[in-house]
């Protein structure tokens, strides 16, 4: 390994390290509450308000000016509304199924906006998505410092959202308002990862989001072990991950994404041997 | 966290010093093959260089690798396509390589498209009404002869700055090239003569200084806007409108599915041919000149055929 390479990969490591910590907390309630893809789709309505701020005369067609930045995350709200309305409880369609819609109905969006307009816009998409591998040390800190107000907000809230992930119903019974809880956790969450995608591109952020609960879910019950279990296998990827592009020069937002594939792969096939061990559950 | 960025800041500088041994000449990077073997045609053994994308890549869109970052950071010249070419990936690149060397304004920049003939630039003062428009041209020159001559003659420029004490050398190869390049654009030009203005239609517009060097009229784009996938209804007119005109030959560059080009052929009766925009997309398009070499007998072949004559 030509170990030159590890001053550029510092800040990309440390911004793995802040995704691994905010997306793996997000994941355990994602994959809870049984809508795996609303990232997938929060960042594609993020995107089509970016597009459509591009095409706008007030952006001065910047991609990384203000006007963009504050156009997507407008979006990015109205999506969290409805995602957070859709769900009543006696709701016959399931919440999956208009995450789903809300995705294609983006997508396509985007491509018949893009097909209408400026043939600048072929380059509007790739501008849009980050690369793992571009990250620099403001990026980092401002992430870092970002996702810290975030994370503060979700830690001193924790019973709230928690008690809505865990059981709806009963929190409602409780008196909670879960319409409100769930609008501001979808707006927080799309906060989050309409930030990440602009830095890691969107296969990654649903790798740090989705795979650590899902790999620590086979191991533990409680909402701390799963926590442990999903910081320390996104932590282990990451640098796994980069070690394995650098080693094999392969890209590494793809490779990193292949190396989650790998470790959940190894940790389903060793896991009757840990609970044989274990002896719980 | 300032300690911290000092310490890493002293550990770029010390891994750089390292990293870069004094070779024989400037370590030249370029964004593609095609400006690789054109500094190589110029530069001979007196420089080093390395592409970023290879020949088979869609330069619009190269996945950044580490390595990438590394040999960024020890070049001492950069040279690049631009007309936005590359906007999508190079410009993290570079800024992430803490090179100041090749830094856009910097003397180990070198945007190739300086004094080469741009197509497609809209004329007059831009203005967002206008809507349809790239400003500053389209970016695939390359593929016109007389365009990859001022590349080259703006690489030897840019290396003799770097090394002066070169500068006869690179002049020299220079005159190697443009001789060996004058004497292979007769023989294409001659080839091409029989099919002047026929009618082609392309995927992408990769082709608007190929089809302007050698006279060939390009009707319709598999596309309906560059970078925006083939829709039912363009499909459709494009059917129409080559059955109408009897195209028979459909460009795709190598990088974009065949399904829909396929598709319209057999609707049409028009052959698909796979025309490489880049030197490397195939082993025998080593240099620039086999890469017209190859193109040249691939559409005359096919050209021949579809005509008759």
């Amino acid at each position: 390994m030509d170990w030159s390479i590890l001053p550029f990969l510092a800040a990309p490591f440390v911004a793995s390290l802040i995704l691994t910590g905010i997306h793996a907390y997000l994941g355990v309630h994602v994959v809870e509450r049984g809508v795996i893809f609303v990232d997938l789709s929060l960042a594609q309505i993020a995107a089509l308000g970016a597009i459509l701020a591009m095409l706008l005369p007030f952006s001065d067609g910047d991609p990384h000016g203000p006007g963009v930045y504050w156009m997507s995350l407008g979006f990015t709200f109205v999506g969290a509304a409805i995602f957070s309305f859709v769900h009543g409880r006696q709701a016959r369609v399931p919440q999956e199924a208009i995450i789903g819609i809300a995705y294609a109905v983006a997508s396509a969006l985007a491509i018949v906006m893009l097909s209408k307009t400026t043939s600048e816009a072929e380059h509007l998409k790739e501008m849009l998505v980050g690369n793992i591998l571009g990250v620099t040390w403001p990026q980092a800190l401002k992430t870092a410092l970002l996702y810290s107000a975030v994370g503060t907000f979700h830690f001193v809230c924790r019973r709230k959202f928690l008690a809505i992930s865990l059981d709806r119903e009963r929190a409602a019974a409780d008196g909670i308002s879960v319409r409100l809880w769930d609008f501001l956790f979808y707006a927080s969450f799309g906060f989050v990862v309409t930030s990440s995608v602009a830095i890691a591109g969107v296969l990654l952020v649903f790798c740090y989001l989705i795979v650590p609960s899902v790999a620590a879910m086979m191991y533990a019950d409680r909402i701390g072990p799963r926590l442990a279990i999903g910081w320390t296998m996104g932590t282990v990827v990451s640098m796994l991950g980069m070690y394995l592009s650098v080693v094999l020069d392969l890209a590494t937002g793809a490779t990193i994404v292949c190396t989650f594939g790998l470790v959940l792969i190894v940790m389903t096939i060793a896991r009757p041997a840990f609970v044989r061990i274990g002896g719980h559950r | 966290m300032r300690s911290i960025v000092q310490v890493l800041a002293a550990a770029v500088f010390a891994a750089t010093a390292v990293a870069r041994p004094f070779a024989a000449g400037p370590k030249v990077v370029t964004t593609t093959e095609d400006l690789a073997a054109i500094v190589r045609e110029v530069g001979g053994d007196r420089v080093s260089v390395e592409s970023l994308a290879r020949g088979y890549q869609d330069p619009h869109w190269v996945e950044a690798k580490p390595s990438f970052i590394l040999k960024l950071n020890t070049a001492n010249l950069l040279v690049a396509v631009g007309r936005e070419l590359e906007i999508g990936w190079l410009p993290a690149l570079i800024t992430q390589s803490r090179n100041t060397r090749i830094q856009p304004g910097a003397p180990g920049y070198l945007d190739a498209s300086g004094n080469v003939k741009i197509l497609e630039i809209p004329p007059g003062q831009i203005t967002r009404a206008m809507g349809d428009v790239h400003p500053s041209g389209n970016p695939h020159y390359w593929l016109d002869p007389d365009n990859g001559r001022r590349i080259a003659q703006a690489i030897r420029d840019k290396l003799g700055e770097l090394a002066p004490g070169d500068r006869a050398y690179f002049a020299q190869r220079y005159e190697d090239f443009d001789r060996r390049l004058a004497e292979a654009q007769k023989r294409w030009d001659a080839a091409m003569a029989p099919f002047k203005g026929a009618k082609i239609v392309t995927y992408h517009r990769s082709w608007p200084n190929f089809a302007d060097r050698f006279g060939l009229n390009i009707i319709g784009y598999v596309e309906p806007k560059p970078g925006i996938p083939p829709s039912t209804q363009h499909t459709v007119d494009l059917i129409a409108e080559m059955k109408r005109q009897n195209v028979k030959v459909i460009l795709v560059e190598p990088y974009f599915d065949k399904k829909t080009p396929n598709a319209i052929a057999r609707d049409t009766g028009a052959v698909v041919l796979d025309m490489l925009p880049s030197v490397g997309g195939v082993a025998q398009a080593s240099d620039y000149i086999k890469l017209f070499d190859y193109d040249v007998d691939l559409l005359v072949a096919t050209l021949k055929k579809v005509s008759g004559k």
